[in-house]
């Protein structure tokens, strides 16, 4: 069990810088997701982690001790890969023995460490078996057996479950939880779906273009986004986004848009170009609502209905109770919580923090 | 009667495969069920030089087999042949297939290199060899004399003990590429994940080889065995161009035995026996062969 430090990390293909002056930490026993969309460094970045890229620039030390010229064999870390990476020609037992076996731990004790892996995993029926004779989810969790038996120093999880199916998930998502709370070992996970990262995370670092967005414990990222890329990413559906200004009138500050007018706190500067930010969920009916809107398609997702409503201010997204007995093509208006409404500098897309209103 | 365009189109785009297969069948019937059927019967007939024709001698020829030692010596030559050179290229292509197996700048040339010695008829290469072993000037004979490995008494392809080696290295350097070739495209193949996985898991190059590539490869050797032993099983250039089988029957193989039997003795129904041995052995380890080499996973 180790921390990871990250210290100005780049790494470059040929010309490509993929990941850019990165600096990170994560401590001893943290379970910390990397989030992000495709191609956004994040893979790379585990796979620098892991010895299996080379680092271009920068320094990666574990437990205190830089790593970026010790070979992947010398580093002690499991990692679980996205399509699993088992030995095809080994049966699940030999698959999850494997680094214990080179290790020339005696037969026996790695038959209990095994054994007791599988009980924990329930794969015991399955030791005997080869790898293309298992479903998904059971080839998962030999890979994640085979990261158990291991006393390493670090886990990493490469989207391990983007291959299996939305339940199959759920249930994996809660089993790796209790993995690492019965193991405590630092655990760093890559994944683009958001609701792993929520779910699973002690912290998450969310990533764009090889850069840090924000590093932060889920309700963080979720309830004060640093950016608007973090606040589109985070939320399903998205946050609704409005362009608008700034404006002072008598005194008070309000955020004004096409069809739109919202009290702000005082302690922001008028400005001509924001963006504000909406959470669907934060948006309700209300007869003397702020915002109208046509209902163009209403969306049922079982617990809840999202509304696509076309606005004097766009097209926006509401997400209200299951109840709510709303049509299509009906005229409603919305009202907004000026407490949950997060405003973004319009060009660079930062947070103009403290704009509550008090 | 000439078959009109549209009888032919027809009988095209049938759902007969026959008029696609005739050809082929008709090869296969010709040149090799024909040529089988006829050496079996052959193996049961021998020629009369008098009489100037084939008479039926019974299994004559099948019992004389089992009392002929030279029968015997050249089924022993064959199998020595076969095992020694067979387990030379597997070993030494596979070592040269994974140097090989790199994406480094210039490699993709010498790979290519490597199928030079695969275009050259194994009678020049056995030429080659003749001159490279030549107890005069050869410059093997040269080397050789010069570490003290050879005395200058004892050319290598007129010495007993030595002249199936001299030959068999004609053939470990003409055909080991060949198992280099089929092993690199297996290789090259090979997933990259378990190397991975295996990198991180802690094993060494060795155990990684061991334990990964070789077994992974298992197909891909079986069937490069397969191939390159059944041709060593028949070996006959070689010998015929370097020793022909001499000194005395050293390296006398099962086809030179047929051939000198068949063509230069015209004993045409002994020699067609041997080479039916020759035909069976090669069924019976090639099966074998498959039936225990097929690998699993």
């Amino acid at each position: 069990m180790s921390s990871v430090e990250y210290c100005g990390l780049s790494k470059s293909f040929g010309t490509v810088e993929v990941i850019r002056k990165l600096s990170l930490s994560v401590a001893e026993g943290e379970f910390a997701v990397l989030l992000g969309a495709s191609g956004c460094g994040k893979t790379t970045l585990l796979r620098m982690t892991a010895g299996l890229e080379t680092i271009s620039e920068g320094d990666l030390l574990i437990g205190g001790r830089r790593m970026n010229d010790l070979h992947p064999r010398d580093r002690n870390i499991a990692m679980v890969f996205q399509n699993y990476a088992l030995y095809p020609t080994m049966k699940v037992f030999d698959n999850i023995a494997f680094s214990l076996q080179i290790n020339k731990m005696s037969p026996d004790a790695v038959r209990q460490r095994v054994e007791d892996a599988a009980s924990i995993l329930n794969l015991t029926e399955f030791l005997d078996r080869y790898p293309r004779e298992l479903s998904g989810g059971q080839r998962q969790r030999v890979a994640m057996g085979r990261a158990m038996v291991r006393d390493a120093q670090l886990f990493l999880f490469d989207e391990p479950l983007s291959n299996l199916d939305a339940k199959l998930r759920a249930h994996m998502r809660v089993e790796i939880r209790q993995l690492h709370s019965r193991l405590g070992t630092t655990t760093i996970y890559v994944t683009h779906d958001q609701v792993e990262a929520m779910t699973m995370a002690d912290k998450i670092v969310l990533m764009n273009a090889g850069r840090i967005e924000q590093v932060g414990v889920p309700d963080d990222l979720f309830d004060s986004p640093r950016t608007r890329f973090v606040a589109d990413f985070i939320g399903t559906p998205s946050m609704n986004f409005v362009d608008g200004a700034i404006e002072r009138d008598s005194g008070s500050l309000y955020f004004v848009a096409p069809g739109l007018r919202i009290p702000l706190a005082e302690q922001i500067a008028v400005n001509a170009a924001v963006t504000a930010g909406l959470r669907p969920t934060d948006l309700m009916i209300e007869d003397n609502g702020p915002l109208t809107g046509r209902v163009r398609l209403s969306e049922k997702t079982g617990a809840d209905i999202n509304l696509h409503i076309e606005s004097e201010c766009g097209a926006i997204i509401a997400t209200v109770s299951r109840e709510t007995q709303v049509g299509q093509g009906d005229t409603l208006r919305l009202g907004i919580n000026p407490k949950k409404l997060h405003l973004f500098d319009h060009t660079r897309g930062l947070s103009l923090r403290n704009t509550r209103v008090a | 009667m000439t078959l009109s365009s549209q009888g032919i189109k027809r009988i095209l785009t049938g759902d007969s495969a026959l008029p696609w297969l005739a050809p082929l069948l008709a090869m296969l019937v010709v040149f090799t069920i024909y040529p089988l059927i006829y050496n079996i019967w052959l193996s049961f007939h021998e020629y009369a030089p008098f009489r100037r024709r084939l008479e039926p001698v019974g299994t004559d020829n099948w019992q004389a087999l089992f009392s002929d030692e030279r029968f015997w010596d050249s089924l022993s030559v064959t199998f020595t042949y076969f095992g020694v050179v067979l387990i030379i290229q597997v070993v030494l292509g596979m070592a040269i297939a994974l140097l090989l197996d790199s994406e480094q700048k210039g490699f993709g040339v010498l790979r290519a290199l490597l199928t030079l010695t695969l275009v050259i008829p194994p009678a020049i290469t056995g030429m080659m060899f003749l001159l490279i072993e030549d107890p005069e000037f050869g410059v093997l004979t040269w080397l050789l004399e010069s570490l003290g490995i050879l005395d200058g008494t004892q050319p290598i392809l007129a010495t007993g003990s030595t002249a199936l080696m001299g030959v068999m290295l004609a053939d470990i350097w003409q055909w080991t590429p060949f198992m280099v070739l089929i092993f690199l495209a297996g290789l090259r193949s090979l997933p990259p994940e378990p190397y991975e996985a295996a990198m991180l898991d802690g094993a060494s190059s060795w155990q990684t080889f061991r334990r990964i590539t070789l077994p992974l490869m298992g197909k891909v050797i079986a069937v490069a065995v397969l191939i390159r032993g059944i041709d060593l099983f028949r070996i006959f250039d070689y010998m015929f161009v370097m020793t022909s089988g001499g000194p005395g029957t050293s390296t006398y193989t099962l086809s030179l035995y047929a051939w000198q039997q068949t063509f230069s003795f015209i004993k045409w129904g002994y020699g067609a026996t041997i080479s039916l041995v020759s035909l069976i052995l090669i069924l019976v380890i090639a099966n074998l062969f498959i039936w225990v080499a097929r690998v699993r996973w």
